[in-house]
């Protein structure tokens, strides 16, 4: 029988809290959820024994929803889905070797929601645009070569299609750079996954406090308005997935 | 499965779902696909992994190429000799990947002008 | 048409769930092997493993857990 952990939690020390707490929650298929404490930070715990019938989709979602219904009463840094440890012994001792790591990252997210954004471009409209535009600037056969042959032709397309493509990256990068910028000054406290896709440009997570929850999802709805060209999906609010700074071999 | 609370985490979403519903799961198995453990698939899997470096290292060197012949210092016979080549170059890739049955999407370079090579 | 969109707001929820699950959070590796004929293959992010875990099946391949004692 094996144990999976499902999050670090702040437990303050009121350990009877916390086990009246998980005595409401239930574990992953119907497991039972337990703590293992040490200096006022616990482990969320459950006897679970993986295997390749049991491991799917389904189970990282009810994985997730433990997590969830946990985060609604503490302070807790979620764990990846699928760490297995043996027993209660080495679990603790991972609690008490990394004590100060774990202290430090809950009490940077204490009182904080974590909140999602993607951010997708109208390719289509864009690019026409760009087209457009770098489709006036003539390029002519004669400013590159002075005979015209079969490979010619070819290197002409290509200059041409290279022409838009440095256009469109460019366009791109600073829409990019334009809507990280606004982003950070609503909520300084972010990270960015940039990207260069045809639909997702940003990837962008947020640690807000929660008394500013709604001042937060509103700035958003006003920076949407302000961008015609782009696509907004606000998700949240989630624990604290993105802001969890901890590895351990 | 879907959550007994907090079933929708959704509190602004500005566009058709499709568009968002399809952009995150492409990412979801462009990043799960890549790597398959199963020794079925494997030789189809390191076709596409190394055709899919091969033709990152063509467009690479195709762009320089065409930086090249835009700057202006070439000769003629170079230019020449340069477009063949470049060519050549990308019709065997067509082949290549003709020969393995995989597509541009296959090599997660569908996406236009803009590759998303992660 | 609302169902539709209902159902659609739940598949981007879950994925969004699934991302956050797989991909994020503390990480301890007390991960998954994957063997074969007792030969300790691959380390396995539980992402891959559960995408292939239906290939998986009909292969004999034994999941075993690392040792997290050997520290």
């Amino acid at each position: 029988m094996e144990k999976i952990i499902y999050a670090i939690v702040a437990s303050n020390r009121s350990h009877a809290k916390l086990g009246d707490l998980m005595k409401g929650i239930q574990g992953i298929s119907g497991s039972t959820l337990y703590a293992l404490s040490f200096k006022g930070i616990s482990v969320a715990v459950s006897d679970f024994t993986p295997s390749k019938f049991t491991i799917n989709k389904g189970l990282a979602i009810d994985f997730a929803r433990v997590i969830e219904e946990l985060s609604q009463s503490v302070t807790l840094l979620p764990v990846r889905f699928g760490t297995f440890l043996k027993s209660d012994e080495i679990i603790n001792q991972l609690l008490i070797n990394h004590y100060d790591s774990f202290l430090k990252n809950l009490h940077q997210v204490e009182n904080k929601y974590e909140f999602g954004l993607k951010v997708l471009w109208d390719y289509e409209k864009c690019s026409e645009e760009i087209r457009v535009k770098v489709a006036s600037e003539e390029v002519k056969a004669a400013d590159y070569f002075s005979t015209s042959t079969v490979y010619t032709n070819y290197l002409l397309e290509k200059i041409k299609k290279n022409r838009l493509e440095d256009a469109l990256l460019k366009h791109i990068e600073q829409l990019i750079e334009e809507v990280s910028r606004h982003l950070a000054q609503i909520n300084p406290d972010c990270k960015f996954k940039k990207m260069v896709t045809n639909n997702i440009i940003l990837d962008a997570f947020f640690l807000v406090k929660k008394n500013k929850k709604d001042e937060f999802i509103k700035a958003i709805e006003a920076l949407k308005q302000q961008q015609a060209d782009l696509q907004f999906l606000l998700t949240g609010p989630w624990p604290p997935y993105s802001f969890v700074d901890i590895a351990i071999d | 499965m879907i959550l007994a609370m907090n079933e929708n985490k959704i509190l602004l979403n500005s566009a058709p779902m499709d568009e968002f519903e399809k952009a995150i799961e492409k990412i979801e198995n462009t990043a799960t696909s890549r790597i398959n453990a199963t020794p079925d698939n494997a030789s189809h899997g390191l076709a596409k992994l190394v055709l899919t470096l091969i033709e990152l290292i063509r467009k690479l060197v195709e762009k320089q190429a065409i930086r090249r012949v835009e700057g202006g210092s070439l000769s003629e016979d170079e230019i020449e000799r340069l477009g063949e080549t470049l060519m050549k170059l990308e019709m065997k890739m067509e082949d290549l990947k003709k020969t393995f049955n995989l597509t541009d999407e296959d090599l997660n370079l569908d996406l236009g002008p803009l590759g998303d090579l992660m | 048409m609302q169902e539709n969109i209902i159902n659609q707001s739940k598949n981007i929820t879950l994925l969004e769930i699934l991302d956050r699950v797989l991909n994020k959070g503390v990480v301890i590796t007390g991960d998954i092997v994957i063997s074969v004929a007792d030969i300790d293959l691959v380390y396995v992010g539980l992402k891959l493993l559960l995408t292939s875990v239906e290939t998986m099946r009909e292969k004999r391949l034994a999941i075993v857990k690392t040792s997290q004692e050997t520290k």
